[in-house]
């Protein structure tokens, strides 16, 4: 009995922390699944990091990105300063602990380019087929 | 694989092909016996062969397929790999097919227990010491030894003592450049000794050592020096002998093969060239029995790699500064429409190379007649003051290259078909080996690979030997079936005419004089070059001197690479080249239009004996390049002046209104204008030069590279290298000795 | 020598105008027809006075001079202005049948010569390349009898046309060829041969050609190879020698021996030859006895001399007894070896041993008495035919080889049970698929041991087993059938 109470308290208490009922159902469509938990921070990207445990370790921390994403949000979005925390690496989030920067860690991580017109293409090691006749800088 | 093109291109000529041997059996047998062959057995079907061939032709009439190794039809028989054992009834023991005779009645069982327990004995011996590296032999999927193993050999292995003691091990020879060496893998079949010294003539391969200890190899770590080295590979029934540039470059189940015909000389010898992806991963010989038999020479063979080296991509015009610059197809066709709009019909001149097809030597020409210019030349000059290129039986082999097994004495004149021709010369060894045909020489005392006799390199001797004077003459007059063979080389000289005046006058006198038969050619001209009777059938002359004196404002050469005119012949003339590699030609260009090779178009050629043949596309023209004729075409549009054919169709039509003989494929059609061509000589007397006839190539080191595509070719260059790496400490010792 | 199998014939080649003559008929001596009812029944104890080389032992000159007094170039003149045909029928009656290991009759063989020319000379070719293991009777004849094998070129080159004779020798027989070629020198010195040989008005030259070691040079086409100067690698057969031979020439090839006893029977008669021995075995012949017996020979003996009294009289016995005996190799290292039981009946001459699954061979005897690892005496035969094969033919290149490989392992018993099947078989497929007979020669003492041997194979593999528990052929055991 106790539980159904709880689960009802949950779903109220996840409606609310979504901004209502309409903004509810449209995270539901984004991302599947409404849940309630802590707010521990918001990364540079404008994504914003919660946490509740009261849900399995691997469930526990998750991320709603920012909504400019649209429903195009990827893995990449996520800061790599968050990286570490939302993946149990950290126990701490950089709100408490800031990581350590270093200087070889670049200032603007970028998002995955895949798809996009900006995506890597390695440069060929294989030798031209055909090797084209250079002509000598002879003048006339 | 190589058998399978053999043998499913052996279908395609079987009709053509049958029908000739049948006419000359006929034609023999109505003469003889009616019917003289007996009844034999295979299998207890009964089979009518000849008396004489083998127990295994007499199978393959019945057909019957027997396995074999060192059978080969056209070497010498050996009997040595033992493969080919079947059982006759009433002898003891199984017999070698390939060497028996057949017998009246014979009862040839091919597939009793007998045979079968023989053919597996032997296969088993044959693999005892046989490595397995199938998966990284090159041979794999077109391997004799393989197929031969899965159909005749037992399924399972037996060899214990192979884990105590290993296999054999042999050392690998060095053969050269071309033909790479895996002697593991011999099974000493010994078909390669044999080619070597019955076909190509050198006694550079054999065997060494007894037994189980017995290698194939030349004797002393040597290259091995032969223009038809190429073909052991092919004859090598395992992997030994594989093809050094196509190492691991291809499995033989991943090539696309298309019949084609090669134009690195003018025997226009059938291939098979082989492509992956867009790539000529190596070229093969096709079955013709007319031309090439089943051999290749190397430079047709191993010159493929020059096809993707010092390729013209793009077109390119002279920019300001004088250099060549890349540019669009338009930018090249305004740059010359340009010049041309400011040239009269007289300024301007063509000169046609020695690779170019029919299809654009016809198209140049036609757009030279409507620019209103009569000047167009080939590069290959041929001496024109009497009859000269007006009658085909002046420029061509008339009697044709079989002919050679027929004919019993041949005089050269000024040329070494060894190098200019290599099949010609296996074939003229090949009548000297099984005919006791006599050659005589007049020219450079080369090696031939066989004896000849020599009678000196003054052109005074042809003249002698018309009029009886020289010693020779006695010879000449005795033989019934005499050929005279003037290589084209020696019409380059300034008594170019001279000597072809004497040639054909020495001709028609042996033809009416000897008693020859009705249809037999004695006058044989061997070109160089495979565009040259074409080029002369359309109606191209020589003119380099011509260009020379002229100084045509526009000179537009076709694939002219053999560096006869140069920059300094005509300062102010604007050279467009038209061609696919960047050789002597481009480099002078002021306009350079790609074009493509001989595997990257469908085109005609017309080979020494007068037959045309077709090209095929076997690749696309790398880059911007486009077919020749196509080239013209376009650039004719943009003159204003197109020309009348839009398609490959079209324009065979035209080819044939300028001359039937480029599009009857296949066909020599003979000249019988020699009688004529000798009264028109008559009348000129040109003066024999007292410069002695030199050959144009002496030593095998000369053959590899004479053309654009065999002057790209890295192989060919190895070749030479190796040539004169070996060649070196030969002439050092003979320099020692005649200080 | 070794082209002990090269009269198989192949009858259907009757009707063929080339070899067919030839083939035929040596398709009839093969064919172990009933056999001929014999007038004799004992044999052996040959008298001295119908001894045909009566200097084998070198007591004697050997030059000509003394040949002379013994009798040889004794009217040789009347012998040959009496025409081939007259001694083609007097060696035919004699029953002489080839003494180099095939037992072709001779006179049928010289016969094949004397067809008509057609413009080629004719050459004979006298096999003097005696390389197999156990035999020793040429050699004798060369050097100490030198004077019989001249003459009898001069004889047996009259008889088939010859223009001229070639002596192929072994070349490790330095003093041999010496003496041969004193004897040929001296010959022509006397007027012999040579240009009017004997003031008949027939030219006949001999020649002596030395060989480079190699054992297969002995088979008649590689020694004709050889001879022209090639790898001395067997021919393909047909064509024959008498068609197509020495120089592309019509040649017969004989041994040492058969030319030898030709001027003797010319003298004495065919009949007086013929009176030696059983019927189709008649004739006198030269045994060369080794091995475990007390007095090493080589003595000319009646043919079909049993064997066990040959061994008796002339070699002193057996090392320790008859009874000590172990196997007899009775014919040179190329045929089958009898075991002991079989040795006390069986008679020395062509017959009787192939009645034994055995072979005449060369004559050359070769006595193992108990003390002999008879495995691993065969194992070393493998390894001498493998090391003398020529390489030229599958089987037997590869064939050897693997025979060695087991035989070696067979010694010390490293093997399985039934690779002693295997190692049948394997002789088997060798045996009669190879161009020449050096194929046949390497499979047959193999097969013979198999043959009367087999469970002293099997012991050995067994006490290697259980000396060597878990050894690696047990784990092999599912290569086996």
């Amino acid at each position: 009995m106790t539980s159904i109470v709880q689960n009802f308290r949950n779903l109220a208490l996840s409606i609310k922390q979504n901004g209502g009922l309409y903004r509810s159902i449209l995270q539901l469509y984004r991302v599947d699944e409404i849940k309630e938990g802590e707010y521990i921070g918001t990364d540079r990207n404008g994504n914003r990091y919660y946490q509740n445990k009261r849900f399995f370790v691997g469930r526990s921390r998750w991320v709603i990105y920012n909504e400019k994403y649209g429903l195009d949000y990827d893995g990449t979005h996520v800061d790599p300063e968050w990286h570490g925390w939302l993946h149990y690496v950290r126990d701490d989030p950089p709100t408490v602990k800031p990581p350590i920067t270093y200087k070889w860690v670049t200032p603007n991580p970028q998002e995955n380019k895949t798809g996009t017109p900006d995506n890597y293409v390695p440069y060929s090691t294989v030798k031209p087929k055909i090797e084209a006749w250079v002509p000598k800088s002879n003048k006339k | 694989m190589n058998k399978l093109i053999i043998n499913s291109s052996k279908k395609l000529l079987s009709s053509s092909l049958n029908k000739n041997i049948l006419k000359s059996q006929t034609a023999l047998l109505s003469n003889v016996v009616p019917d003289n062959r007996i009844e034999v057995f295979v299998d207890d079907k009964p089979v009518l062969v000849q008396p004489g061939v083998t127990v295994l032709q007499a199978c393959a009439e019945a057909g019957v397929e027997i396995p074999r190794f060192c059978y080969h039809e056209r070497l010498a028989i050996a009997g040595n790999c033992r493969m080919c054992l079947v059982e006759i009834e009433r002898t003891p023991k199984p017999v070698a097919s390939c060497a028996m005779p057949v017998m009246k009645g014979m009862k040839i069982k091919t597939d009793s227990p007998v045979t079968r327990k023989a053919r597996e004995g032997v296969m088993e011996f044959m693999l005892v010491n046989h490595p397995l590296d199938c998966p990284v032999c090159d041979q794999g999927g077109e391997c004799d030894l393989q197929d031969q193993a899965m159909a005749f050999g037992s399924d399972r292995s037996r060899f214990t003592d192979n884990l105590f003691s290993g296999k054999r091990a042999t050392e690998d020879k060095n053969l050269g450049p071309l033909v790479k060496t895996s002697m593991n893998r011999c099974i000493h079949c010994t078909r390669c000794v044999r080619f070597a010294s019955e076909v190509a003539g050198v006694d550079d391969l054999g065997t060494t050592g007894r037994g189980n200890d017995m290698q194939i190899g030349t004797y002393v770590e040597k290259l091995l020096a032969s223009e038809v080295s190429g073909n052991v590979i092919d004859l090598c029934p395992v992997g030994a002998l594989t093809s050094k540039p196509y190492a691991f470059t291809a499995r033989p189940w991943e090539l696309r093969k298309i019949s084609s015909i090669d134009v690195l000389d003018a025997l226009g010898s059938n291939i098979v060239v082989q492509h992956r992806a867009g790539d000529v991963m190596r070229i093969l010989p096709r079955l013709n029995e007319d031309i090439n038999e089943e051999w290749l020479d190397d430079k047709a063979r191993f010159s493929y790699d020059g096809l993707r080296r010092q390729r013209l991509v793009t077109p390119m015009v002279r920019g300001h500064d004088g250099l060549l610059k890349p540019c669009e197809w338009d930018d090249a066709f305004y740059a010359i429409a340009d010049k041309l709009s400011r040239a009269s019909g007289s300024q301007i001149a063509a000169l046609a190379g020695g690779l170019a097809d029919a299809e654009s030597l016809v198209a140049l020409k036609d757009l030279m007649n409507r620019l209103g210019s009569e000047n167009v030349f080939v590069e290959e000059s041929f001496p024109g003051q009497a009859s000269g290129t007006d009658l085909r039986s002046n420029y061509v082999a008339n009697s044709g290259i079989t002919n050679l097994e027929q004919a019993d004495l041949v005089l050269l004149v000024g040329t070494n078909p060894r190098y200019e021709a290599p099949l010609y010369n296996t074939r003229i060894r090949k009548s000297l080996v099984h005919n006791e045909l006599k050659v005589a020489l007049i020219g450079s005392q080369v090696n031939l690979s066989y004896e000849y006799d020599y009678l000196g390199d003054s052109a005074q001797i042809l003249e002698d030997l018309l009029n009886g004077k020289h010693e020779y003459s006695k010879f000449l007059a005795k033989a019934k079936k005499p050929l005279i063979v003037l290589g084209s080389a020696a019409l380059q000289r300034k008594d170019g005419d001279a000597l072809l005046n004497l040639a054909t006058r020495l001709s028609e006198k042996l033809r009416t004089q000897n008693g020859c038969p009705n249809d037999w050619r004695v006058f044989n001209v061997l070109h160089r070059w495979a565009s040259q009777v074409a080029a002369l059938d359309i109606g191209y002359r020589s003119g380099i001197e011509q260009i020379k004196a002229q100084k045509p404002k526009i000179l537009y050469l076709l694939g002219a690479d053999e560096d006869l005119v140069s920059r300094v012949d005509g300062d102010d003339t604007f050279i467009i080249y038209q061609g696919h590699h960047g050789d002597r030609g481009a480099e002078i260009a002021d306009v350079v239009l790609p074009g493509a090779a001989y595997t990257e178009k469908s085109a005609t050629y017309v080979n020494t004996e007068g037959r045309a043949q077709q090209a095929s596309f076997v690749v696309a023209p790398p880059g911007k390049a486009k077919e020749d004729w196509q080239i013209l075409r376009a650039l004719s549009d943009v003159l204003g002046n197109p020309l009348p054919y839009d398609d490959l169709d079209a324009l065979r039509k035209r080819m044939g209104e300028v001359s039937p003989t480029l599009t009857s494929y296949d066909k020599i059609e003979s000249a019988s204008f020699l009688p004529l061509s000798v009264s028109l000589s008559q009348k000129v007397k040109p003066a024999l030069s007292k410069e002695p006839i030199r050959a144009w190539q002496t030593e095998l080191g000369d053959f590899y590279m004479t053309n654009p595509i065999s002057r790209a070719s890295l192989t060919m260059a190895r070749c030479v290298q190796s040539f004169k790496k070996t060649n070196e400490p030969v002439k050092q010792t003979q320099a020692n000795a005649n200080p | 020598m070794i082209n002990n199998s090269i009269n198989k014939i192949i009858p259907f080649l009757k009707n063929s105008p080339s070899a067919s003559s030839q083939i035929l008929v040596r398709y009839q001596s093969a064919a172990a027809a009933a056999p001929p009812k014999q007038k004799k029944t004992t044999f052996g104890g040959l008298k001295d006075e119908d001894r045909i080389f009566t200097n084998l032992y070198g007591r004697h000159d050997w030059k000509l001079k003394g040949a002379m007094s013994r009798g040889d170039w004794y009217k040789t003149k009347e012998i040959l202005l009496k025409g081939s045909d007259w001694i083609i029928n007097e060696v035919k009656a004699s029953g002489l049948r080839g003494r180099g290991g095939a037992g072709f009759p001779s006179g049928l063989k010289w016969s094949f010569m004397n067809k008509p020319s057609d413009g080629r000379p004719k050459y004979l070719v006298i096999n003097a390349d005696e390389g197999e293991p156990g035999t020793c009777k040429d050699r004798e004849i060369m050097r100490h009898d030198p004077h019989k094998l001249v003459e009898g070129c001069l004889i047996a080159g009259r008889a088939m046309g010859a223009r001229a004779a070639y002596i192929y020798i072994r070349g490790e027989f330095y003093n041999e060829s010496s003496n041969m070629q004193a004897a040929i020198n001296e010959a022509y010195k006397a007027g012999l041969i040579g240009k009017n040989a004997c003031g008949t008005g027939y030219d006949f030259d001999v020649y002596m050609h030395r060989g480079a070691g190699a054992y297969i040079c002995g088979e008649e086409t590689a020694l004709i190879e050889s001879l022209e100067g090639k790898q001395g690698k067997p021919r393909l057969k047909p064509p024959f020698p008498a068609d197509i031979g020495l120089f592309g020439c019509p040649t017969t090839v004989t041994n040492v021996e058969t030319v030898a006893v030709a001027p003797t029977i010319c003298r004495r008669g065919g009949s007086w030859f013929a009176s030696f021995g059983r019927e189709r075995n008649s004739g006198t012949k030269l045994f060369n006895i080794s091995g475990h017996v007390n007095n090493p020979c080589t003595v000319e003996e009646e043919m079909s001399i049993p064997l066990k009294e040959l061994i008796e009289r002339h070699a002193g016995g057996v090392i320790g007894g008859w009874d000590n005996l172990l196997a007899i190799i009775p014919g040179g290292s190329s045929v089958p070896l009898i075991p002991k039981k079989t040795c006390e009946e069986v008679l020395m001459d062509f017959d009787s041993l192939v009645q034994a699954q055995t072979g005449l061979g060369t004559a050359a005897i070769i006595v193992m008495n108990k003390q002999t690892d008879v495995v691993k005496a065969i194992a070393r035969l493998s390894l001498f035919y493998k090391h003398e094969s020529c390489g030229q033919c599958t089987p037997c290149r590869e064939g050897t080889v693997w025979l060695t490989k087991m035989m070696d392992r067979f010694v010390e018993g490293k093997a399985r049970i039934d690779e002693i099947d295997m190692i049948w078989e394997l002789s088997k497929q060798i045996e009669g698929h190879t161009i020449c007979a050096l194929g046949d020669a390497a499979a047959w003492p193999v097969q013979g041991l198999i043959r009367h041997f087999r469970p002293e194979l099997e012991r050995r593999i067994k006490e290697f087993h259980a000396t060597h528990k878990g050894h690696v052929l047990d784990k092999l055991a599912k290569y086996a059938n």
